[in-house]
């Protein structure tokens, strides 16, 4: 009897035992994660591609769901955030983006990496989002890919009937709460108590991906006469940043804005060597020097008549050699010797910034005369080279863009996000927190696994915006007091590689 | 014996967290008093703890067979990401099985069958720590025969040979991100196959008088050599078909040395009380390389083990001629140097509690013993490699208890 009753004191205690998991001094709980003074309940993001998980050259479904807002917004969730609705994309059913009006495609859809040809090119098929899908918001996601910073408060940028005049935005059609709503009222009428903006990337970015074709409208005070590759004039940028900060803030609400990158800050930039054509045979070296003999003689020449001083002779003669070779390249700013019979043509060099577009034709025949090599023996036209005067425009008007961002900031009491310095990381490599190392080393083939940038060179891809939120994350919890965790990066998407395409 | 042994592999065996992936559960008689066996000479289960104390059995035959269950839970967080996991271990069942026959007034014969060794972790699937482990299950048994001569009243001597048997089952993914195309993390699991190896042991008895006993035993080191092991990829996607194919692997698992001294007195006439200590040579394990025959690099990951201390402490009260209970304690050492703490074999240092009940009939015994092991939590990290050529770094804080009960049977006769 003894032993049975003993017996069953040993069996009851393991059972209480067993009830007993082990636990933490202060376990993880709801209540851990906190908003400081700020509060998250409504948060809006505002801005471009950036703001809308734009990666691998495309918006598409995963892309966006790896938005840096949404990584934000899951984080706040944690802290008093409420919901975080993005903009419909469930029509992107093959999660490849790009984009058709009336059946035919305008946009194409994301960048793959083809393993069977090694190379990043667009996924082969056909996007199955139609601009007049119209789902009308407001999003708390109001990043509209492609917005420079007037766009956002003009009127009829959502309205279909305005995309032939490129006075619309086929992503902000699909997604304004009416037709002529500008973004702001969209994104400022939601009383956001929680923002985050980050625009004027477009403002010079296009200009200096197009390789320079827009125009600088530094001094020209109206945005409506602006074309789609032209700088914003650097007051017309302040004004309406002004503007924008005054809606988003109507109601009391706090935030972070960020400043915008150096366009030496992207992949689209600096992939590309300024001397990108190898040559290993000399009679080919020889013979290039002797095509190019008759107008290296005439730059002499010129020298001579003082047409053109002892630099710009320098600068203008064209010679191959064994080893890397810069590209010939027309050149706007030359001084024109046309009378003298010679074309404004230069070779490349350490100032020029080669845009990754140019990699599908450097070295390649000419269409119209297949016996002239793209970059070689026929120059480059204007559009496949960011020249030093080019690049001075967009650092000038980007300068003047971020000392306006951080001056309208501070009067508002606003932090600032140096995305400036943090794209600069990570187009140049980086340590995260946990000690992963990202590289700057892009499109070597071999180090897939630590890029940040995706496919299209410009944009981050999803890994890249959850760095991008951590910095956010970072400051805000500096600024206002809160402690939202962070993300991981390595835990987040690149780009697809598929076996073929 | 040779389906014994089949039988013997496929029962499967826990961790309980602590000193590194050592299971002490090696007779329930000495588990209620704190595991503390290595100067009681009084039941076959000597035949682990000190061989060379068979010799001062009461009885000619004796064996004993005993089973645990470990019911064990590990947790992580980590605040700065917001993450927390756990383990959902299925129940491991270590065993033992001793023996002993007394051939002559000098020599008895022993043999012990025990799992010394083992692990048996399930992470949540896919959680923060998933490209470290998922899951692992590793189990490992020793067949130790033994004889014992006794030199005097006082001192005996033992020496044992080792059979050890091994198995090890890995399953991980192969990093933070990978998946195929339908989203599926991409894992690997790492079969070593079942490898033998060998080893020794020797132990000294001095039992001066009744009232007071010492031991001493040292078992060698056992290096477990899976030299035709398995790695399968699982959920690849179609790029890395080629490449992340199933291929052959070899890798080292070793098993330590471990070397104890033990004290046992009574003072008083119903109360035996025993002290133990324990040494572990746990830096033999520096590092678990893989290596893939396949032209897959090497997985490396690095151990940097360093040798632990156990101290136990037990008694063992006569309630009546039947009835014998029992109660001990021990602090366990965890081997992982800090900066190389992994989720796979996460060794806590640990508050270890025993109880134990002992009814005796006339030639059978039983058992009951109770452990619970209470792992102090722990902030730590280790750098895992795999994802290009950084390593990068995981960890936070770990917590862990099991709770073990167990029974053992006896039977011994003088002819």
């Amino acid at each position: 009897m003894k032993k049975i009753l003993l017996l069953i004191l040993i069996v009851l205690v393991g059972i209480n035992f067993t009830a007993c998991k082990p636990e933490f001094a202060s376990p993880i709980s709801d209540g851990d994660y906190t908003s400081g003074n700020a509060d998250f309940s409504k948060y809006v993001a505002v801005g471009n591609s950036l703001t809308a998980g734009y990666t691998n050259g495309t918006l598409y479904k995963s892309g966006q769901s790896n938005s840096f807002p949404s990584m934000l917004a899951e984080r706040m969730q944690l802290a008093g955030g409420g919901a975080f609705t993005q903009p419909y994309l469930d029509d992107d059913t093959k999660d490849i983006g790009g984009m058709v009006l009336a059946g035919n495609p305008i946009l194409t859809p994301k960048f793959i990496i083809n393993a069977s040809s090694g190379g990043p090119e667009p996924i082969n098929d056909v996007p199955t989002m139609d601009v007049t899908n119209i789902h009308p918001g407001p999003y708390n996601n109001m990043g509209v890919p492609g917005a420079k910073v007037f766009h956002l408060a003009a009127a009829g940028y959502g309205n279909v009937a305005n995309l032939a005049l490129g006075a619309a935005n086929p992503y902000y059609v699909r997604m304004a709460s009416a037709p002529n709503t500008p973004v702001i009222q969209d994104a400022a009428g939601q009383n956001p108590t929680f923002f985050t903006l980050w625009i004027g990337n477009n403002d010079v970015l296009s200009f200096a991906t197009s390789g320079g074709v827009g125009v600088n409208q530094t001094g020209n005070m109206d945005p409506s006469t602006y074309g789609p590759n032209d700088i914003t004039d650097p007051t017309v940028f302040g004004a309406v940043y002004s503007q924008l900060l005054d809606a988003m803030t109507a109601n009391g609400a706090k935030g972070v804005v960020a400043t915008i990158p150096d366009v030496s800050s992207i992949p689209f930039f600096t992939t590309i060597p300024y001397a990108p054509i190898p040559m290993t045979d000399q009679n080919t070296v020889d013979a290039l020097n002797a095509a190019y003999l008759q107008y290296n003689q005439g730059l002499q020449l010129a020298l001579a008549n003082g047409l053109i001083t002892a630099a710009e002779a320098s600068k203008r003669t064209i010679t191959f050699a064994l080893g890397a070779n810069a590209l010939v390249i027309e050149d706007e700013y030359l001084t024109d010797l046309s009378g003298l019979g010679l074309p404004s043509i230069r070779q490349t060099n350490a100032d020029d910034l080669v845009p990754l577009t140019a990699k599908a034709i450097i070295g390649t025949p000419d269409p119209n005369n297949p016996q002239l090599i793209n970059g070689v023996t026929k120059p480059l036209e204007d559009q496949w080279v960011l020249v030093k005067e080019e690049i001075n425009m967009v650092r000038t008007a980007a300068t003047a863009y971020n000392a306006t961002i951080t001056q309208l900031a501070a009067a508002k009491d606003l932090p600032v996000a140096d995305m400036a310095a943090t794209m600069q990381q990570m187009s140049q490599g980086l340590a995260t927190e946990d000690g992963s190392i990202y590289t700057a080393d892009y499109f070597n083939g071999d180090n897939l696994d630590n890029l940040v940038f995706g496919l299209d060179g410009v944009h981050p891809t999803p890994r890249g915006y959850a760095i991008i939120a951590n910095k956010f994350i970072e400051i805000i919890n500096k600024e206002y007091k809160s402690n939202l965790p962070l993300v991981v990066p390595a835990t987040y998407p690149t780009f697809d590689i598929l076996s073929s395409n | 014996m040779k389906k014994l042994l089949v039988v013997l592999v496929f029962l499967s065996i826990g961790s309980i967290y602590a000193g590194g992936y050592r299971v002490a559960l090696q007779g329930q008689r000495m588990l209620g008093m704190g595991h503390a066996g290595l100067s009681v000479f009084s039941n076959t289960e000597t035949a682990f703890f000190n061989p060379a104390g068979l010799s001062f059995l009461d009885k000619n035959f004796s064996i004993s067979f005993g089973v645990s269950g470990i019911m064990s839970n590990v947790k992580y967080q980590n605040a700065q990401y917001n993450q927390t996991a756990g383990t959902n271990d299925p129940m491991g069942t270590p065993f033992y099985l001793y023996a002993s026959y007394r051939t002559s007034d000098q020599v008895t014969l022993g043999l012990a069958v025990y799992t010394p060794f083992g692990n048996s972790l399930e992470w949540d699937k896919d959680w923060a720590g998933s490209s470290i482990v998922n899951s692992i299950s590793m189990k490992v048994f020793y067949i130790q025969p033994s004889m014992a001569y006794k030199f005097s009243k006082h001192f005996s001597v033992g020496a044992s040979l080792i059979m050890a048997y091994g198995s090890v089952d890995y399953n991980k993914n192969i990093n933070r991100y990978l998946t195929d195309e339908s989203g599926n993390r991409t894992d690997a699991t790492v079969n070593s196959g079942t490898v033998s190896a060998a080893g020794y042991s020797f132990s000294m008895a001095y039992k001066p008088s009744d009232k007071l006993s010492m031991g001493l035993n040292y078992r060698s080191s056992v290096v477990l050599d899976a030299k035709y092991g398995k790695a399968e990829f699982n959920d690849v996607p179609s790029f890395l078909a080629g490449k992340l194919k199933t291929a052959a692997i070899s890798a080292k698992l070793p098993m330590p040395a471990e070397l104890g001294v033990g004290l046992s007195f009574k003072p008083l006439k119903k109360m035996l009380v025993a002290l133990d200590y324990n040494y572990t040579y746990w830096s033999i394990y520096q590092e678990l390389k893989i290596e893939f025959k396949n032209g897959l690099p090497p997985s490396v990951s690095e151990k940097n083990f360093h040798n632990t201390s156990t101290f136990r402490i037990g008694a063992e009260y006569v309630v009546n001629d039947k009835i014998n209970v029992r109660a001990g304690y021990y602090y366990d050492q965890s081997p992982s140097t800090e900066g190389y703490f992994s989720p796979e074999t996460p060794s806590l240092n640990s508050n270890n509690y025993t109880f134990g009940i002992g009814y005796q009939m006339k030639k059978l015994a039983v058992d009951f013993s109770f452990l619970y092991v209470d792992g102090i939590e722990r902030t730590d990290y280790t750098y895992v490699r795999g994802e290009g050529p950084s390593a990068y770094r995981f960890g936070g804080t770990y917590v862990s208890n099991a709770i073990i009960p167990g029974i053992g049977l006896t039977y011994s006769f003088d002819k």
